[in-house]
Formats: C-alpha cells, sequence, structure tokens
C-alpha cells in the first residue's frame, strides 16, 4: 500500500523504517542534538494551503518521536530544514542528499551547521529509510 | 647593499593606486645584484587581467621558454591581479609563476594571505626574479625601494623562524609581510612552495624550487599607498552587496564555521575524497575522526582571514601535549587532512596537525608531499621497496610516524626521501618494477583530493587544465556538485552526477570563468558565493573598463588559456599528455563508474577551438587577438 507524503499514515511508517534500520542506528548512535524538523512549504496547487512539519524526535540511533506540526511549532526544534515539496519529492526518492541540498542552497538549515555536517552518513541513513516507505506523492495522484 | 630608488608613479600623484593597477613591475637580477622597472603595458592588463595571465604573457614574450626550470633563465614572476589589494571581498591572492621544476611545462601556485596586498601598496603589480645569486640573498621592497640584502644567517632557517626574524629586523615597518622558502626551497625539492606569513603558501607546481635556485630566500615588503578603485561610487555599493552575499552564502558559511576541511565530510559523502592511495571506496570512520568539525571542535584556537575576506575560513589550532604537540599556528586545510589522513588511512587528526605544521616550516607542497608518501606506502606493501630502502622506516597503512620521518627526509634530500624529492613520476620511473601503477598525477602534477570517478568534470579539468592535475583553474567543482550555477556563461541547470555526458562544455565555460577569477586574483571561494555577472562587475568598477561585461571575461578565459596551452606546446605537450592516470580509470566497486576521458577530451577539443595534437588551432589563435602566437607555434 502506497501512502501519501506527507501524512500522518507516511510518517509513522517512516518512522518503523527508521527503527528499522541498523544502519541508522549505528550512524545515529551519538546523535542527541535534539529533534529535527522537516518543513514542507504549502503548496496550493496539490491541496496543501499550509506549510507542514515532520517533527523527528531522534535521540542516539532511535526515532523516538515523529508527529505533523504546524510551522509554528516547527521553529522551537534545534534543527529546522526547510525546502519546497518538489524538493523533499527528490528526497524521499533518493535523489537529493539533505545536506547537499543545503549547500545548494535548495533546502535551507535553521540550526548548528556544523552539528548537520558531522552526520552525514545519519543524514544518507535517514533519506535510505525514507526512500523504502511505499510512497503516493501528491502531484502525481491529481 | 645595493638600492633603487624609483619615482612615485606618474597615474598616482599623491601616492594613490588607481583602478585597479600601479602599471609598474620590480625586476631584479639576482647574477648582477640590479633592480630595475619595467612598465606593465596597457594592452597586456586588459587581454590577460594580471596575476598567472600577465605572467605567462611575460614569459612567453621576454624569456627562453625551454631554458632548465632552475637554471638562472628560468624567471620566477610574482604578480598580481587588478583585485588585489582592493576592499572588495577575496581579494588577498597573487600568483607566482614560471617553468615547473616539478612538471617541467607552465607553473603557476596562486597565494592567499597578505604578501600581494602589500606589495600592491608598495606600489608594484609584480616583480621578475632573473638570474641567480651565489649566496643568499632576501629582498626588501619598502614603497618605491627596493633592496638586496644578505641571507647567510637566514639559509637553513624555517619558514616560521625567518618570518619572525625578519619581521623582527624590520619591525620598523610595522605591517611588513614576508613570502620566504624553507629547507624544501633551498635544497631545491620539485614540489617545494613559498610561505606567506607562515600559513599562506604559492604551493603547487615546485615554485619555492625555483627560487631556492635563486638562492633568494625571502622577500619582504612594505607598502603605505592607498588602493581607489576608477569608479568610486558604483565600487562602494557593489562592495556593501558582495560582502552581505559572501556572508549569507551557504558555502561561506560552512568555510567560515569549518574551514575547508568541511570538504572532508561532505566529500565522504559525495566519493570526493581519495582514500588508501585512491584505492578504497568511501569510508565515514575516517571523515568523522578528519573533517571540519572535528578540527574545529578539537583543535581551532581562532578563524583567521586573509586580507579583505569575510569568509575567513582559515584555521589557527593547536595541539596541546601528545606525541603530536604542536605550537599554536596554522591548521591542515581539507587537502591536507587527505594527504596525511586518508590516503594512508591515519584517522589520528593531531598527527595531520603535525604533518601539516612540518611541511608549512620546511616549506613543501602538502598535496604533492602526502602523494609521493601515500605512494611510497604502496611500493611497501607491495614489495617493490622494502626496509632497506626505507632506512628501517616501516611504511604501513593507518601508521603516520613514518609519515612524518618521510616528510624531515624528502625536505633534506636523505635517503629514499631524495628520490621521493624528484616528484612521484620521477621516483617511480626509478623504482620500476610497476610502481608506476601507483602514480596518480597528470603532466607529472600529483591529483589533488578530489576524485574524478565520482565528478567526471573534475577529471576532464586534470586531464586537459595547464598545470596538470588541477582543481583551481576551473569552476567545475562548484558547478558540478550543484552549488554554484552561473547561468549568465551559458551553463545549464544541473551537471550532477558521475556520468561524461555534456560535461565538456561545462568544463569549458567553468575553466573560461576560473581562469580569470585566478588571472585577477580574486579568491576561488568568494567566487562560489557570487555570480559571474558580480565578478565581471568587480573587474569593471575597479579598473573602470567601459563596458567589461561576463562575455569579455570568458573571452579573456579563452585567450589566457591558449595563451598557457601554447607554452606547453611549445614545450612539448601532446595529446597523450592530456590524459588520466590508470587509477580514476579503474572503478572503485562493481557498481562503480569511471569518467569516458577520450570523449570529453575530444569534445573538448572541439570547442576549445584545437587540433588533433593540442595545439590551438591558427583560426582559434586569430579569433582570440592571439595572432602574434601563431609565428611562435607554426
Amino acid at each position: 500500500m502506497a501512502y501519501r507524503f506527507p501524512s500522518e499514515e507516511w510518517i509513522h511508517e517512516y518512522q518503523k523504517a527508521i527503527n528499522a534500520s541498523e544502519d541508522y542506528k549505528k550512524s545515529g548512535a551519538t546523535w542527541t542534538a535534539g529533534a529535527v524538523c522537516l518543513v514542507v512549504l504549502a503548496n496550493p496547487s496539490i491541496d496543501m494551503e499550509k506549510e507542514i512539519g515532520i517533527w523527528l524526535g531522534l535521540n542516539k540511533g532511535v526515532c523516538e518521536e515523529i508527529r505533523l506540526v504546524t510551522v509554528e511549532e516547527a521553529q522551537k526544534a534545534p534543527f529546522v530544514i526547510t525546502g519546497d515539496y518538489s524538493r523533499w519529492k527528490q528526497v524521499v526518492l533518493g535523489e537529493l542528499e539533505p545536506i547537499q541540498g543545503m549547500m545548494q542552497g535548495k533546502l535551507k538549515l535553521k540550526g548548528d551547521l556544523p552539528t548537520i555536517v558531522r552526520y552525514v552518513k545519519a543524514s544518507q541513513d535517514l533519506v535510505e529509510c525514507a526512500s523504502k516507505v511505499d510512497t503516493r506523492f501528491a502531484d502525481e495522484s491529481i | 647593499m645595493l638600492n633603487v630608488e624609483t619615482p612615485l608613479f606618474s597615474t598616482s600623484p599623491k601616492g594613490v593606486i588607481m583602478g585597479g593597477y600601479t602599471n609598474r613591475i620590480l625586476e631584479v637580477d639576482l647574477s648582477t645584484n640590479e633592480l630595475s622597472i619595467t612598465d606593465l603595458p596597457d594592452s597586456d592588463k586588459k587581454r590577460f587581467i594580471g596575476g598567472s595571465g600577465v605572467a605567462a604573457k611575460i614569459f612567453l614574450d621576454r624569456f627562453n621558454i625551454q631554458a632548465d626550470p632552475l637554471s638562472p633563465d628560468n624567471p620566477l614572476i610574482i604578480m598580481n591581479g587588478p583585485l588585489t589589494g582592493t576592499t572588495l571581498p577575496g581579494t588577498s591572492r597573487f600568483a607566482a609563476c614560471g617553468r615547473s621544476p616539478l612538471t617541467g611545462i607552465w607553473g603557476e601556485s596562486a597565494c592567499g594571505g597578505n604578501f600581494g596586498a602589500e606589495l600592491k601598496m608598495a606600489g608594484w603589480d609584480g616583480m621578475i626574479l632573473k638570474g641567480a645569486s651565489e649566496k643568499p640573498l632576501y629582498l626588501l621592497i619598502e614603497d618605491s625601494s627596493g633592496q638586496l640584502l644578505d641571507a647567510s644567517d637566514l639559509w637553513g632557517k624555517d619558514i616560521y623562524q625567518v618570518t619572525d626574524l625578519l619581521k623582527a629586523r624590520h619591525k620598523e615597518s610595522k605591517q611588513a609581510k614576508v613570502f620566504a622558502i624553507g629547507k624544501a626551497g633551498e635544497n631545491l625539492v620539485k614540489f617545494a612552495g613559498i610561505g606567506n606569513d607562515k600559513g599562506h603558501f604559492s604551493g603547487r607546481t615546485g615554485m619555492g624550487a625555483l627560487m631556492g635556485s635563486k638562492k633568494l630566500k625571502a622577500i619582504v615588503v612594505r607598502g603605505s599607498r592607498d588602493c581607489k578603485p576608477a569608479l568610486v561610487d558604483e565600487y562602494q555599493k557593489l562592495r556593501i552587496r558582495l560582502i552581505q552575499k559572501v556572508k549569507e552564502a551557504v558555502p561561506g558559511q560552512a568555510l567560515r564555521q569549518m574551514g575547508t576541511d568541511v570538504g572532508m565530510d561532505l566529500g565522504m559523502m559525495t566519493h570526493d575524497v581519495p582514500v588508501k592511495n585512491w584505492t578504497s571506496p568511501q569510508d565515514f570512520d575516517l571523515s568523522a575522526n578528519l573533517g571540519g568539525p572535528a578540527l574545529t571542535e578539537r583543535y581551532l584556537t581562532k578563524n583567521h582571514a586573509c586580507y579583505s575576506c569575510p569568509i575567513a575560513c582559515k584555521r589557527i589550532v593547536k595541539v596541546a601535549g601528545g606525541p603530536y604537540e604542536t605550537e599554536e599556528g596554522p591548521g591542515p586545510e581539507y587537502e591536507t587532512c587527505c594527504a596525511f589522513g586518508t590516503m594512508i588511512l591515519n584517522k589520528d587528526l593531531a598527527a595531520v596537525i603535525k604533518a601539516n605544521e612540518l611541511c608549512n616550516k620546511a616549506g613543501i607542497d602538502t598535496v604533492s608531499a602526502g602523494s609521493a608518501i601515500a605512494f611510497a606506502y604502496e611500493c611497501y606493501e607491495k614489495g617493490i621497496i622494502t626496509r632497506r630502502d626505507t632506512d628501517g622506516l616501516e611504511l604501513l597503512w593507518g601508521s603516520i610516524d613514518p609519515a612524518l620521518k618521510l616528510i624531515e627526509m624528502i625536505c633534506e634530500r636523505r635517503g629514499i626521501g631524495a628520490l621521493l624529492a624528484e616528484g612521484t613520476r620521477e621516483a617511480a620511473k626509478k623504482i620500476g618494477s610497476g610502481a608506476e601503477e601507483f602514480v596518480v598525477d597528470v603532466k607529472g602534477l600529483d591529483a589533488p583530493m578530489h576524485d574524478p570517478r565520482g565528478w567526471h568534470g573534475m577529471g576532464l579539468g586534470y586531464a586537459v587544465s595547464t598545470r596538470g592535475a588541477c582543481h583551481l583553474q576551473h569552476m567545475t567543482f562548484y558547478v558540478e556538485q550543484g552549488m554554484s550555477a552561473y547561468p549568465e556563461t551559458g551553463l545549464k541547470v544541473s551537471y550532477q552526477g558521475p556520468r561524461s555526458e555534456g560535461k565538456a562544455e561545462m568544463y569549458l565555460l567553468s575553466e573560461n570563468l576560473g581562469v580569470p577569477c585566478n588571472s585577477a586574483c580574486l579568491c576561488l571561494f568568494v567566487l562560489g558565493c557570487i555570480s559571474a555577472s558580480d565578478f565581471a562587475e568587480m573587474l569593471r568598477v575597479t579598473t573602470g573598463y567601459e563596458g567589461f561585461d561576463v562575455e569579455e571575461l570568458l573571452k579573456s578565459g579563452q585567450r589566457i588559456n591558449l595563451l598557457k596551452r601554447t607554452i606547453n606546446s611549445l614545450l612539448g605537450m601532446k595529446k597523450e599528455d592530456d590524459r588520466l592516470p590508470k587509477r580514476m580509470l579503474t572503478p572503485l566497486s562493481p557498481k562503480g563508474n569511471v569518467p569516458e576521458i577520450d570523449m570529453m577530451v575530444e569534445e573538448y577539443y572541439a570547442l576549445r577551438g584545437l587540433d588533433e595534437t593540442g595545439r590551438p588551432k591558427r583560426e582559434t589563435l586569430e579569433r582570440a587577438g592571439l595572432e602574434d602566437l601563431i609565428s611562435k607555434l607554426y
């Protein structure tokens, strides 16, 4: 079954994939820097009237919590990565590595860049987990 | 003591340098101890901009380019560009040029720091150092005055010592800047560099050996003039805008926060980092220990900036205690962290800092030194050399202590160090037994630490660049990795991915942009944060060249590239030299791919207007306004 990105169903599948990943367990084992929030910018053309945040409660190689949040709440996370829908689609498909996306200006980071850079392998593993979720993209279903 | 007094400049009656150029070059004959002034022709300024472009023109017009690189007849030409010493961002650069002792072809090595700006403020666009002295000398420049002074007491001292001694000796010139060689340059190590104030180097192509062959230990400069742009109002507005732009750009922020070694972490992810002399795939354990965040967190004492730079990527570091204790000083760049880290599987960053300090003091290029040492490790692993050849050193992967010893042996030309001091390619020829397979160079210049198996356009750059394997004559790194786009140049949107199609066009355009960047003496890191139009504007408002735009910029890139390629053709370079080493054409894994180098070179030749031997065609030279080169080449 394919899950719509982003949605409650999709994020819970994503959490399962993260916590099933031995690679992420290892590469994220020392991560104690707090939550990472992925903000998908509004896109009325696919019925996304508001920004949607995906709050990832990451800690020591485990995704302890995952939830959809408002853009206001998202800003409370120590790390906020923001991009438009097409960019996040590329990330989920494994076509764009988020840290590379930040260096290219395709994704915006609020938070400490060196901390993020230190975890490039963990970032790659999180992308790998996302690509394992059977995903249906809103722009394709219209 | 010898003196030369020059008059104030006609273009700057109040001692102010206008329009980016002083129009004067100091000429020093080390054989006769004579100093004189040469004018910088107006025609050369606009056509070749400055820096290595103008240096190449002077080299070809005035000197016997076939002269042995270490003979008195090979000049060392040190040139500023029009942007050097302005207050625009990233304008510290200058270039040291001549026939390379390492490669035998055109050699050039740009440097940051403060020396170039000080030289401009002293009233000089550059200097031509020719001949050779019998005894050690140093050159003191204080504004329009120049003196050659005895350096017998300085010969044998390292770059840090000689810098401190000369600054103390000329303390009345409070802001004096020093450009000096160490033991490696004195001992004519083929990849010796020249150091500016300890932490900034003309590292590549062996310009330190060229300076050493002239018995010139150092150049001290102090200038007191101001540099004023031609178009003051526009300049001020542009300056404010560009400083802000550079500060806001993510690559600039990453460099400021983590130094160039941020490339280790990011490059490991993108398969850019060479591991175990280019034979192993990515290894995140190495990058976690050797990368920019680790360097910053564990060893950084403060940031440091070159002249007029809002990025401040330089690291000042200290290893406090332990076997690799260092004084507080300039830290390793990304390339050095690879050269003495990933290339030999060493993950002790303190040891890399120590290696960097040794190289800085002795004055050798860390890229070539690390490459030569990794090559020796592989020869040892394969049994081609043994402990008998290494004075008992066990060159085992992961072990840094033998590498530290080898640095000293190379700089002092002791034991196997004497062999490696000739450069990796020459060492392999002498060692034989298949050692040539382990050499990763182009035209004798060891490859910088970016793996073209991840980025095929970079591979083309290595193959055809005019100084051998080079990642700094072009903007390929930024363009191919998607960090900069430069659509005004004709570059299209995306060239990412390990593929070769379309990369020749990308490379040509990014070379046409990168070449004038070096000639104008703008830092590539700053150009990576701004647009091509911004760069053209920097030149226009500084020089006052009416209508100077991106098109003119790219034309100058074509022109300067053809000039240097002409020099190399005259020095015997042919199409077979525009190639990649076997190792770069060998996949790292069954799924890996490699650059289609023959296809890309063919396409590049067609786009650049070269004939089947790699020479610029007659009509290409005519179109570029280089008719004077035709009689030299044909």
